[in-house]
């Protein structure tokens, strides 16, 4: 599109200062990349699971029996 | 007439196949009929071994007691860069706080969590009880307490008439001469049993039984001292396990014995030498790297990452790191093309796609990126990783201006986990462009309570206090916004109004 006159022209001052203000804004917390899971660690994490399960059958059939 | 399959046959292959209760089952009937039958005996504890198998170079976890009360280190002030302890002290290149997030003990989040790495090493007593409240892993008081235990008594519940086999009534010094069946005794007692105390009495029998020229009972012996926090015997035998045989394992136990001692450059150099037996060893390089990235040295951790991945290039890990590390330094969409790397290798958790999403919005490819978190939000397993996915997409909503739906993120952020100090800090940020200046204080000082590691409600906090006039609790946060991120100018710069406008007083 070589052709299409600009209607906006820019504005170089050439004289006087130029001036600006730094203002201290508040800060964001960064967006976070969670970090994947090792093999092992998923194992570990599944078989404390299997067996907090376990555990709570386990309870819960004693408590029927009483 | 049915012919039936020789049991003990059968229980060899489901053991092949990895179906270890079925093993274990038919095991138990051949006990049954011939209680002496030594072949299913070696089996069954094999077959119950496995089912509970943790790689143990793997797991290290570090209670309060060992970090504490830590009596193996030598310097208690470790020169720069030779500890693991002063994460700040090597400044390889990597990435300023401001860009990059930090965990709870100073490092810059990686892209892959180990057991180890889980949480870090905090500096101060305070620090390491109040871990476990802002961690998502609780942290054990000692090693001893830790998941091990937990896991032995697991195993021990779940089996109605009781355990397999009573250690208390074993003769250990009868099963250390016979070769074949100690080894499998040992590892059932070691791993299934969780008692180090029998495996190293069985160990000791053993190695001697063996006149002492057997490596593998020596790196028996090693990993049973790591267990019991006798470091320097561990590492005794390690060595003289590496004199008999030189294997990987070996030196990446050593390795690990290492580490705990805070030896880093030592356990580097140990890498090296193992690295001139077994060149391009993967786990050896794996070794390398994430001692670099746990010294807070990116860019040579990348470097070795990268090795890594010219040696085998689907490796989880190194691919994961390498992606978090292009993001953090400006390059999502090299960032993304590592996660679709691992999405093509059948990685599918709601992790990936919630990295998969951040890429793809930063990289201005917008169309992926709500379908991506829908996918993680879709695939979370527990409520603090829905809390971390709903604090992204609130990131996404900043970026596109949409600051309503931002805040309804970080407050379902919030209501999954509690102690979400990002969000606190973030939804403060919007309350007080909503002009509500007690609210956002509020938020402010909750998020410094709760991650006092993060610059960002500190400086915050001096900001809004300065803006209202109150110098003195603007001063004191300025000075906690230093202390977590000395070069960041806009604390020097509020620092330095703050100090002129005292002097002027």
């Amino acid at each position: 599109m070589p052709e299409v006159k600009s209607i906006f022209r820019e504005v170089l001052p050439k004289q006087g200062q130029l001036s600006m203000e730094d203002v201290p804004t508040l800060v964001l917390c960064k967006p976070k990349l969670l970090p994947l899971k090792s093999v092992t660690l998923e194992k570990l994490e599944k078989m404390q699971l299997d067996a907090q399960e376990a555990i709570k059958q386990q309870e819960l059939a004693s408590r029927q029996t009483q | 007439m049915e012919v039936t399959m020789d049991p003990l046959f059968l229980a060899w292959s489901y053991f092949r196949r990895r179906k270890f209760q079925q093993c274990s089952d038919i095991c138990s009937k051949i006990l049954e009929d011939s209680p002496y039958d030594q072949a299913a005996w070696s089996l069954k504890t094999r077959a119950l071994t496995e089912m509970v198998y943790i790689d143990e170079i793997e797991v290290d976890q570090e209670g309060i007691a060992e970090m504490m009360l830590d009596e193996s280190s030598i310097a208690q002030v470790a020169r720069p860069g030779t500890s693991l302890r002063l994460p700040g002290t090597s400044h390889g290149g990597g990435p300023t706080p401001a860009v990059r997030p930090m965990t709870q003990s100073g490092r810059p989040i990686t892209g892959f969590v180990r057991p180890s790495t889980q949480s870090g090493r905090p500096g101060t007593m305070e620090q390491a009880i109040r871990t476990p409240r802002t961690a998502s892993s609780t942290r054990p008081i000692t090693s001893a307490s830790g998941r091990f235990v937990r896991l032995g008594t697991a195993s021990m519940l779940t089996n109605p008439e009781g355990p397999f086999i009573h250690l208390s009534r074993l003769n250990l010094s009868k099963y250390s001469q016979k070769p074949n069946l100690s080894k499998t005794l040992f590892e059932y007692i070691f791993h299934h049993e969780n008692d180090v105390k029998n495996a190293l009495d069985l160990a000791a029998q053993a190695t001697e039984h063996a006149q002492f020229k057997d490596w593998w009972w020596k790196a028996q012996l090693g990993k049973c001292y790591y267990r019991l926090g006798l470091y320097r015997e561990s590492e005794k035998q390690f060595r003289s396990a590496l004199n008999h045989q030189e294997v990987v394992d070996t030196y990446l136990y050593l390795a690990k014995v290492y580490q705990r001692l805070d030896q880093p450059i030592t356990a580097l150099n140990l890498f090296k030498q193992g690295l001139d037996r077994f060149p391009g060893e993967v786990t050896l390089l794996t070794g390398i790297a994430r001692i670099h990235e746990e010294m807070n040295n990116i860019t040579s951790a990348t470097e070795y990452y990268k090795d890594v991945l010219k040696q085998d290039n689907t490796h989880v890990e190194a691919i994961a790191c390498i992606g978090s590390n292009h993001f953090y330094t400006d390059q999502p969409e090299i960032a993304l093309r590592f996660y679709r790397r691992l999405l093509q290798m059948g990685v599918y958790n709601c992790q990936l796609y919630n990295n998969l999403g951040l890429c793809c919005f930063y990289a201005q490819q917008y169309d992926m990126t709500l379908s991506s978190f829908e996918r993680a939000l879709a695939l979370v397993a527990n409520d603090e990783e829905q809390a971390d996915v709903w604090y992204n997409v609130g990131h996404v909503a900043v970026g596109i201006a949409d600051l309503t739906l931002a805040y309804q993120c970080f407050k379902l952020a919030l209501a999954f986990n509690n102690d979400h100090a990002e969000a606190y800090n973030n939804l403060a940020v919007l309350e007080l462009r909503k002009g509500r200046i007690e609210q956002s204080k509020a938020f402010l000082q909750t998020a410094a309570s709760l991650a006092p590691h993060m610059y960002e409600p500190h400086f915050n906090l001096a900001t809004l206090s300065e803006k209202i006039g109150d110098l003195q609790s603007s001063y004191i946060a300025a000075q906690k916004s230093e202390d977590d991120f000395p070069e960041h100018v806009d604390t020097q710069q509020l620092l330095k109004d703050l100090r002129q406008h005292f002097a002027l007083l």
